[in-house]
């Protein structure tokens, strides 16, 4: 049916492209630009592994449309590290346990993004209220708060 | 999913028309948080998706002396949780929108697509029942008013016509001596999504409570008032004594769903709990806006 040509910038390059209007957000990043960090989890909203930044707001990607996001500005967990240097909360993740099958890694990485970049002194429980969108279902909460605790340490030199 | 075509309107009239030209084969996107995921289960196979995005009208968080908030229905959850006008006024539906699902779900679902979903196990419908508040409906015919009573009618059904949108939602000013309160209950802290919620605004001077509305929501198919609830409270000191009997009839007042994710009865129990709780909450926090 019908196609859309779309304009948008993905971790700071723009792209262009022609998407039908059934394309879902999260397929468009990993089936088009084969940026397959962004997983495809419960695909009902639930889960959150599919977790990107759009416009600097922590979205599901399983719930919008390509089509949706003309314009904006997506950040996917590839959009985090610098060449070989990882970004602050992937260095915490990986010294905290923050992981283990890692599947659900990339969304939490996001959650914690979007929550590090506007509160540079979180508490537990406003860690655990950004996360609670997300999932996982094997290293158990404990150390992923612990890791984005770390990051934040990292990242805002306290 | 089926295919679709995706239409892209940026007038209300433009909208309506093209609501009116499709008839039942499409559907109005605004976040598209629910929407996507009946058309994914393919409960929903619309031809046409028209996304009301570029419709200006629908946007912004306003406020005026006489008339209250004007809340646009493509204000997101996180919008409405944040705005300084909301916090400032009505500060109970600034605290239930921060709690509506989850953050990614509070960044993309929007206040009008919510109310015209008709999902009763949602949280917006039963804050802004007891809060008073209208919906203004739009159209190439032109708009109307109702209140949320009228708006909402049944599980999962509205009062929208073929051819309209929610455009604004007003939350009229608070009376003076006004506190408002919002508790939801979740079976599990996992759960994102209420069983049970009930609401309160009540004047409550020297102690004594007047003008009470009660609102239950998420257990019931659409939001409602309970009257005689609300008449009990009328020129009373909200004493335990008090709150545990009109928590009790909220509880007898409603009729329950009754689904996998609660019993009737368990739902009813609930609603006591929480009923309770949100008239404590009434004397037991200072209200962030205290009018004398």
């Amino acid at each position: 049916m019908s196609k859309h040509h779309i304009e948008l910038e993905v971790n700071r390059q723009k792209v262009e492209a022609e998407v039908p209007a059934r394309q879902i957000l999260s397929d468009f990043l990993r089936d088009d630009l084969h940026l397959t960090g962004t997983k495809r989890g419960c695909e009902t909203g639930t889960c959150g592994a599919c977790s990107v930044l759009l416009d600097g707001q922590l979205v599901k990607s399983c719930l919008s449309l390509a089509v949706q996001a003309k314009g904006c500005q997506v950040r996917t967990v590839e959009g985090l590290a610098q060449g070989d240097q990882l970004h602050p909360i992937q260095e915490s993740f990986m010294n905290c346990g923050g992981l283990q099958c890692g599947y659900c890694t990339p969304g939490f990485l996001m959650a914690a993004c979007a929550l590090l970049e506007n509160n540079s002194r979180p508490s537990e429980e406003e860690i655990r209220s950004a996360l609670s969108g997300n999932l996982c279902r094997c290293t158990g909460y404990t150390q992923i708060v612990e890791s984005v605790q770390d990051a934040a340490r990292k990242m805002h030199g306290y | 999913m089926r295919d679709f075509d995706f239409l892209q309107p940026n007038a209300i009239s433009e909208a309506s028309r093209m609501l009116a030209d499709l008839g039942d084969e499409c559907r109005v996107m605004a976040g598209g948080t629910a929407l996507m995921l009946v058309m994914r289960q393919r409960m929903l196979n619309p031809s046409h998706i028209i996304s009301v995005q570029d419709i200006p009208e629908l946007r912004g968080i306003n406020w005026d002396d006489t008339s209250g908030l004007r809340i646009g229905a493509l204000s997101r959850h996180t919008d409405i949780a944040q705005s300084e006008l909301v916090r400032q006024h009505h500060p109970m539906l600034a605290q239930m929108a921060a709690q509506v699902a989850n953050p990614q779900v509070r960044n993309q679902g929007t206040i009008g697509g919510n109310l015209c979903y008709g999902d009763p196990s949602t949280d917006p419908p039963g804050a802004l029942m007891a809060l008073g508040a209208q919906v203004t409906l739009a159209s190439a015919r032109g708009e109307r008013v109702l209140s949320m009573e009228d708006f909402l009618l049944d599980y999962f059904t509205t009062a929208i016509t073929a051819d309209e949108l929610v455009v604004a939602v007003h939350v009229p000013p608070a009376a003076d001596h006004t506190r408002a309160r919002y508790t939801r209950f979740k079976r599990t802290a996992a759960e994102h999504r209420p069983l049970a919620s009930v609401s309160a605004v009540a004047q409550v001077r020297e102690g004594l409570c007047s003008q009470a509305r009660l609102v239950v929501g998420a257990s019931v198919a659409v939001p409602r008032r309970i009257l005689l609830a609300e008449q009990f409270l009328e020129g009373r000191p909200l004493d335990a004594d008090t709150i545990e009997q009109a928590a009790q009839l909220v509880a007898e007042g409603i009729d329950p769903i009754s689904d996998l994710r609660g019993s009737a009865e368990y739902r009813r129990e609930m609603v006591r709990i929480s009923a309770k709780r949100t008239m404590e909450s009434l004397i037991q926090e200072a209200p962030a806006k205290e009018r004398s």
